[in-house]
C-alpha cells in the first residue's frame, strides 16, 4: 500500500531515440499535462489570488468596494471574539478527531488484522459509514442525539444511567464533542482498513522472534507493531486532519455551528460571513487565516511524527 | 482473559453503533411519525413503501437523483481523463516540469478547495456557471484533480519503465503508449480512483450549496437538506429521503466491497 | 360551524378590517367575540351587541374601493423565491401557479424555495446575482430591511390592486419612506398555540400575568407535561416567544420601539435596565420549569412532536405552525387555539402579537418584462379567490380582501384579531446580527447561564459586529 512517490522519474526513450523524436515527445508530454494543469491553475490558484485581493477590501458585493489595506486582518486578530472562538473550536475538533480516530482505528485494526471470516465481515461493517454522505450521517445522528426522542438518551434512561442522558448537540459544552464523535464514527472504518493494510505487511517473523524472547502482548505491540505502524500513522493522521477541516458538511447539517457558535469551525464561519453578513472582504481574510492554520497544524504534525519516527 | 473480553466487547459495541442507527433509518422509512418517535428501535408495524411514494410524488427527488448521477458520472470521467493524462506525463517527464506540476497538485492536496468558497462563488457567478450542472462538474474536477493525480502518478511511477521504453524505441508516440499500454495496465488504479471519486462526488454538499439554487438542478445531498427544511417535523419522511440518497452507494458497496475498500483506502493512503 | 372555544375574550376592540361573511347567519348568537369568517363583504364577525354576542357585518377598509382583477402578464418565465416550504404552502402555490399558467399560456412561474433559516441566510446574496428572481418573499424586520437597504425592490405604490385588494392596516409592514415596496401577504399571530383538549382536561385557566404563568408552569410540570414545547435549537422559532416577553417590557409601544431601535444601533446594549428586565422574564420562566428538559437541544421537529403528541400543552410559536401539527397528528385539527401570553406583573401594553409578513416584492434588478410578469402574478395572488386557496390550504390568515375562511383552525384562531395585539416587536431589530445575537443570549439564559455573564458577553459580540 505504500506509495513510492519519491522514486525518480524515468527518462523518456532513455536517449536511444533520435533527438528529434525526444523533442517531439517532450512537446506531447507537455500537451498531455496541460489541460489538467490549466484548469487547476485557473480554478484553484486563480481564486486563491482573488482571495488575497478581496481580503484587502471592505465589500458587501453590492456597493463599490473600499480598500482597507490590512484592516480586515487587524480587526480579525484584535477585535473579534468569535474568530478566536472558532479558531479554538477548529483546533479542538481536529485534535479530538485525530486522536480518537487514529487510536480507535489502530485498536480495531489490531483486533481484526487476521483474515478470518468474522473479521472480514466486521471490517465490511465498520467501513460501511464511509460510503454515506455527510448529510445523511448528520441527519441520522441528530436524531440519535435528540435529548427527548433520541435513541441515545432513551437508552441511558432505560438502563438507569440518567446522568449520561445529556443535551448532546444542544448545549455549548458538548455540541462540538458530540459532532467530533460522529465524525469519528463516520471515518474510523476507513482508517482501520488503512492500518490493516499496513499491519499485514509486518513480517510475521518479528512477532515470532519476540515471542521466543518472551515478550508480553504489550511489549510486542510496543516494540514491534507500533514502530512498524508509524509510517501508516503518519498517513492516517495527515488524512484525518484534512478530513476534520473539511467537516463543513457534517456541521452544517447538524447544527449550522450552534448553539452560540459552540460548534462552528472555519468553513462554517466563512460561509456565514459571506451569506448572512455579506462581508466578502472579511470572509476572505478569514479564509487566509484558515489556510495559515491548516499549514501550521500540518507542519507541526509532520514534525512531531517524523522526529518520533527517526528515533 | 480480560483482554479478550475487552476486545469482544469493544468490537460488538462498535458493530452495534453502526447497525442500530442504520436500522433506525431502514425501519423508520416504513413507519409513521408517531412510530418513529415513540419506538425508534422497533420494527415497523407493517412494511410498506408509502413514504417512498409520497416522497417521489411530493418532491422532485427523482430529478435530484438524475442530477446526481449526471454530475457524478461526468465529474469522475473528466477527472480521470485529465488526471491520467497528466499523471502519465508527470511520470514520464525528466525535466523539472514534472516535479513542478506534481508539486502544484500537492499544494491542492494539503489545502482543500473550501478555503476558496468566497472567490469561487463570485467567479462562478460572473462566468454564469451557477445553477448549471456543468459548473458543478467543473468545480468537482478541480477539487478532485490533486488526489487523482497523486494516486495515478504514484501508480505510473511504479510501473516497470522497460515496458514504455520498448514501445518508445519502436517509434510509438507518447499518446499511443498512453492509450495502448499505460491505460490498460492502470485499470486497477483507475478503478480504485474512480470509486473514491464516485463516493466523494456523490456525497458532496458544499459546492452544490454554494452554486445551485434552482430546485431543478439540485443534487441529492442538497435536496436532502432542503427536504429536511420542508418536512422538518417528519422524521419518517426524512429517513425515507436518506434511504433514497444512500441506496445506490449501499447497493454498489454490497456488490463490490473489495473494490470499494481498496478504492477508498487508496484515496487516503496516497493522500 | 365555529366550534365552541375555551377562552372568553375580554377585549372589546372590534376587528379592524373585518367584514362579515358566509356560513353564519347575520344576527344569530355566537360564542367567541372576534371570530370572523373571512374578509368578504358578506363575511361575519362575532361582536358584542348590547350584552350578547352576535354575528355582524363589519365594513372592510381597503382604502381604495372595490377589489380589482389581476393584471395580464407578458409571456416569459420568472422565478418566485420564498421561504415557506411547508407542505400546505407547497400545495397551495403549486395549484395557484398551475391555474395562472393555464390562464396565461407562455408565462411560467418557477418556485424556488428553501427553509426559512437557509433562506434568511443566503437568499439575498443569491438574488443579487440572479435577476430571474423577479418575485421575492421576505419576512418582516431584519430580512426585509436587508433587501431594502440594498435597494432591490420596485415601488408598487401606484398599483391599483395594492390600494384596493388589501387590508389597509396590514400594508404598513411593506412601506418604506412612504413607498409601498412590498405586499405583506399573511396576517399571522406569533402567539402560543394551545391544545384545548388538554387544557380542558386539566382544568387550567389562561394565566393572566407573569406570576400566573410561573404558577401554571409549575403545575403543568408537576403533572408530567413539558409546559412549553420551545425549540431552543432552532433560533428563528425559539425567538417567537421573545415577542411575548418584549410586548409588555416597556411602558408603551413607542418606548419599546425606541429601546429596540437603540439596541439595533448600539446606543444601548443588552446590559441596559430594560433588557435586563426582559432577561429576567426568561429566568423566571426557566426556574419555574416552563421550558423542556435540555431546552437548547430541542429542535423544531422535536418541539412540534412534543405538542402534537400531547406531551406539551403549549407550542409557543404561532398560528402558522398549525398546518404542520395537523400533518403530524390529524386528530389535532380543531383542538388548537391561540392564547395571550402576558409576561408582566405590571402594566399591560398589549395582549398578543400579530405580524404582517411574507412580504412579496418585485425585484428592481429584473428585466422590465420579468418585472411585469412578477407584478401580474403578484396582482393575481392578492385577488380574493386566489388568496382564499392559499389561506385555507396553508392555514394562514391573509391580508387580502374578499377571502372566506373555511378551515376550522383558521376560524378558531381568528378571534385573536379582536384582541389588543401588537405588531411583533422582535422584528424591529433590523440588523440581523444584533437580532440573532440578542436571541442567542436569551437562549443561553434558558440553557442555564446567568444573565450576569450572558448579557455582557453578548453585548460585546454585538459591539464587534456593529463596528
Amino acid at each position: 500500500m505504500s506509495a513510492r512517490t519519491g522514486s525518480a522519474p524515468t527518462i523518456s526513450g532513455s536517449g536511444l531515440a533520435p533527438r528529434r523524436k525526444r523533442k517531439r515527445d517532450a512537446g506531447i508530454y507537455y500537451a498531455m499535462g496541460l489541460p489538467a494543469a490549466l484548469i487547476f491553475a485557473i480554478f484553484y490558484f486563480g481564486p486563491f489570488i482573488l482571495n488575497l485581493r478581496y481580503s484587502l477590501v471592505k465589500w458587501d458585493g453590492i456597493t463599490d468596494s473600499e480598500f482597507v489595506g490590512l484592516g480586515n486582518f487587524i480587526k480579525l486578530v484584535s477585535d473579534d471574539d468569535l474568530f478566536y472562538k472558532v479558531l479554538g473550536n477548529n483546533l479542538r475538533f481536529t485534535f479530538l478527531v485525530v486522536i480518537f480516530q487514529t487510536l480507535l482505528s489502530l485498536v480495531f485494526a489490531i483486533f481484526l488484522v487476521k483474515n478470518t471470516k468474522t473479521n472480514i465481515a466486521l471490517r465490511t461493517l465498520y467501513f460501511f459509514p464511509t460510503i454515506l454522505s455527510s448529510v445523511s450521517v448528520g441527519i441520522i445522528w441528530l436524531f440519535l442525539y435528540d435529548p427527548n426522542f433520541g435513541a441515545i438518551n432513551l437508552f441511558f434512561n432505560k438502563v438507569g444511567l440518567e446522568s449520561f442522558a445529556l443535551n448532546w448537540v444542544g448545549s455549548e459544552g458538548s455540541a462540538l464533542n458530540a459532532i467530533a464523535f460522529t465524525q469519528v464514527w463516520f471515518h474510523t472504518g476507513q482508517m482501520m482498513v488503512i492500518y490493516i493494510a499496513g499491519l499485514q505487511q509486518i513480517p510475521q517473523e518479528l512477532y515470532e522472534a519476540a515471542e521466543v524472547d518472551g515478550a508480553s502482548k504489550w511489549q510486542q505491540f510496543r516494540f514491534v507493531t507500533w514502530p512498524m505502524a508509524i509510517p501508516t500513522t503518519i498517513v492516517v493522521m495527515a488524512y484525518t486532519t484534512i478530513q476534520s477541516f473539511r467537516a463543513f458538511d457534517l456541521i452544517f447539517t447538524m447544527t449550522q455551528g450552534g448553539p452560540n457558535n459552540a460548534s462552528s469551525i472555519f468553513a462554517v464561519l466563512i460561509y456565514q460571513t459571506v451569506f448572512s453578513e455579506l462581508r466578502i472582504g472579511y470572509a476572505a481574510a478569514q479564509s487566509i487565516f484558515f489556510v495559515l492554520v491548516l499549514v501550521f497544524v500540518t507542519v507541526l504534525q509532520r514534525r512531531f511524527l517524523n522526529t518520533r519516527y527517526e528515533k | 482473559m480480560i483482554l479478550k473480553f475487552i476486545k469482544g466487547f469493544s468490537l460488538l459495541l462498535f458493530a452495534l453503533l453502526i447497525l442500530v442507527p442504520s436500522l433506525i433509518v431502514v425501519f423508520g422509512a416504513s413507519k409513521t411519525d408517531a412510530e418513529v418517535y415513540n419506538a425508534p428501535l422497533s420494527l415497523p408495524e407493517r412494511w410498506n413503501l408509502d413514504n417512498y411514494r409520497t416522497l417521489f410524488e411530493s418532491s422532485n427527488v427523482g430529478q435530484s437523483f438524475l442530477n446526481s448521477v449526471i454530475v457524478t458520472l461526468a465529474s469522475v470521467f473528466f477527472t480521470l481523463l485529465l488526471a491520467s493524462l497528466c499523471s502519465f506525463a508527470i511520470s514520464r517527464m525528466i525535466t523539472v516540469t514534472g516535479k513542478v506540476l506534481f508539486a502544484l497538485f500537492t499544494i491542492g492536496l494539503a489545502i482543500p478547495g473550501q478555503v476558496n468558497i468566497v472567490p469561487i462563488f463570485i467567479l462562478f457567478n460572473d462566468l454564469g456557471l451557477t445553477n448549471k450542472l456543468s459548473g458543478l462538474v467543473l468545480i468537482n474536477v478541480v477539487t478532485t484533480l490533486p488526489i487523482s493525480v497523486f494516486i495515478l502518478t504514484a501508480f505510473f511511477r511504479e510501473l516497470p519503465k522497460e515496458m514504455f521504453e520498448v514501445s518508445a524505441i519502436d517509434g510509438a508516440s507518447p499518446l499511443r503508449i498512453y492509450r495502448s499500454i499505460a491505460l490498460p495496465l492502470s485499470r486497477p488504479a483507475l478503478g480504485a480512483t474512480a470509486i473514491f471519486l464516485f463516493v466523494i462526488t456523490w456525497n458532496e454538499l458544499l459546492f452544490p450549496l454554494l452554486l445551485i439554487t434552482d430546485p431543478a438542478k439540485r443534487t441529492l445531498p442538497l435536496s436532502l437538506i432542503s427536504f429536511r427544511g420542508e418536512y422538518f417535523s417528519s422524521y419518517s419522511m426524512i429517513f425515507t429521503a436518506v434511504m433514497v440518497a444512500s441506496i445506490p452507494m449501499v447497493a454498489m458497496y454490497l456488490f463490490m466491497q473489495r473494490s470499494f475498500i481498496a478504492g477508498l483506502t487508496a484515496g487516503a493512503v496516497k493522500g | 360551524m365555529v366550534i365552541a372555544l375555551l377562552f372568553a375574550i375580554s377585549a372589546s376592540v372590534v376587528p379592524i378590517s373585518q367584514s362579515l361573511a358566509a356560513g353564519e347567519r347575520l344576527g344569530a348568537t355566537c360564542t367567541t367575540e372576534g371570530v370572523f369568517t373571512g374578509t368578504k363583504s358578506t363575511s361575519l364577525v362575532c361582536t358584542k351587541v348590547g350584552n350578547r354576542l352576535a354575528w355582524q357585518r363589519v365594513k372592510l377598509s381597503s382604502g381604495g374601493g372595490v377589489p380589482v382583477k389581476n393584471l395580464t402578464p407578458p409571456p416569459g418565465e420568472i422565478e418566485f423565491w420564498h421561504y415557506r416550504p411547508e407542505p400546505g404552502d407547497q400545495r397551495a402555490f403549486v395549484k395557484i401557479i398551475a391555474d395562472f399558467e393555464a390562464k396565461y399560456p407562455g408565462t411560467k412561474i418557477k418556485q424556488v424555495f428553501t427553509d426559512t433559516t437557509t433562506f434568511n441566510n443566503t437568499a439575498r446574496v443569491r438574488i443579487l446575482q440572479n435577476p430571474k428572481a423577479a418575485l421575492i418573499a421576505t419576512s418582516r424586520g431584519a430580512i426585509f430591511n436587508q433587501y431594502v437597504t440594498a435597494d432591490m425592490f420596485a415601488d408598487l405604490s401606484n398599483q391599483r390592486y395594492v390600494k384596493q385588494n388589501l387590508i389597509a392596516k396590514g400594508l404598513r409592514a411593506g412601506q418604506v419612506d412612504g413607498k409601498q415596496v412590498g405586499i405583506p401577504y399573511q396576517y399571522l399571530f406569533n402567539n402560543p398555540i394551545v391544545n384545548t383538549e388538554l387544557w380542558k382536561k386539566e382544568g387550567w385557566k389562561e394565566p393572566k400575568n407573569l406570576s400566573g404563568w410561573v404558577a401554571w408552569c409549575k403545575d403543568a410540570k408537576a403533572k408530567g407535561y413539558t409546559p412549553l414545547a420551545w425549540p431552543g435549537a432552532t433560533l428563528g422559532q425559539a425567538a417567537q416567544i421573545s415577542n411575548s416577553a418584549l410586548m409588555n417590557s416597556a411602558g408603551s409601544y413607542d418606548e419599546l420601539a425606541k429601546n429596540l431601535a437603540d439596541l439595533n444601533t448600539g446606543k444601548i446594549d443588552l446590559t441596559s435596565t430594560w433588557f435586563k428586565g426582559v432577561a429576567d422574564i426568561y429566568v423566571k420562566l426557566r426556574d419555574a420549569g416552563c421550558f423542556p428538559e435540555n431546552a437548547t437541544g430541542v429542535n423544531e421537529a422535536a418541539a412540534y412532536n412534543l405538542f402534537a403528541t400531547g406531551k406539551s400543552p403549549i407550542l409557543p410559536i404561532g398560528s402558522f405552525a398549525m398546518t404542520s401539527i395537523v400533518t403530524l397528528n390529524p386528530a389535532m385539527s380543531g383542538k388548537m387555539q391561540l392564547m395571550s401570553m402576558i409576561l408582566t406583573d405590571g402594566k399591560v401594553v398589549a395582549e398578543g402579537i400579530m405580524n404582517n409578513t411574507f412580504i412579496l416584492s418585485v425585484n428592481k434588478n429584473s428585466t422590465s418584462r420579468d418585472q411585469k410578469i412578477a407584478n401580474a402574478f403578484l396582482s393575481y395572488l392578492v385577488t380574493g379567490p386566489v388568496a382564499q386557496i392559499y389561506a385555507n390550504e396553508s392555514i394562514q390568515h391573509v391580508n387580502v380582501l374578499d377571502v372566506e375562511y373555511t378551515n376550522v383552525n383558521l376560524l378558531n384562531t381568528s378571534s385573536f384579531q379582536a384582541k389588543d395585539t401588537m405588531l411583533a416587536p422582535r422584528f424591529l431589530l433590523l440588523n440581523s446580527s444584533v437580532s440573532d445575537l440578542t436571541q442567542q443570549a436569551l437562549i443561553a439564559i434558558v440553557g442555564g447561564k446567568s444573565p450576569d455573564d450572558v448579557l455582557p458577553d453578548f453585548s460585546k459580540q454585538i459591539k464587534q459586529k456593529l463596528s
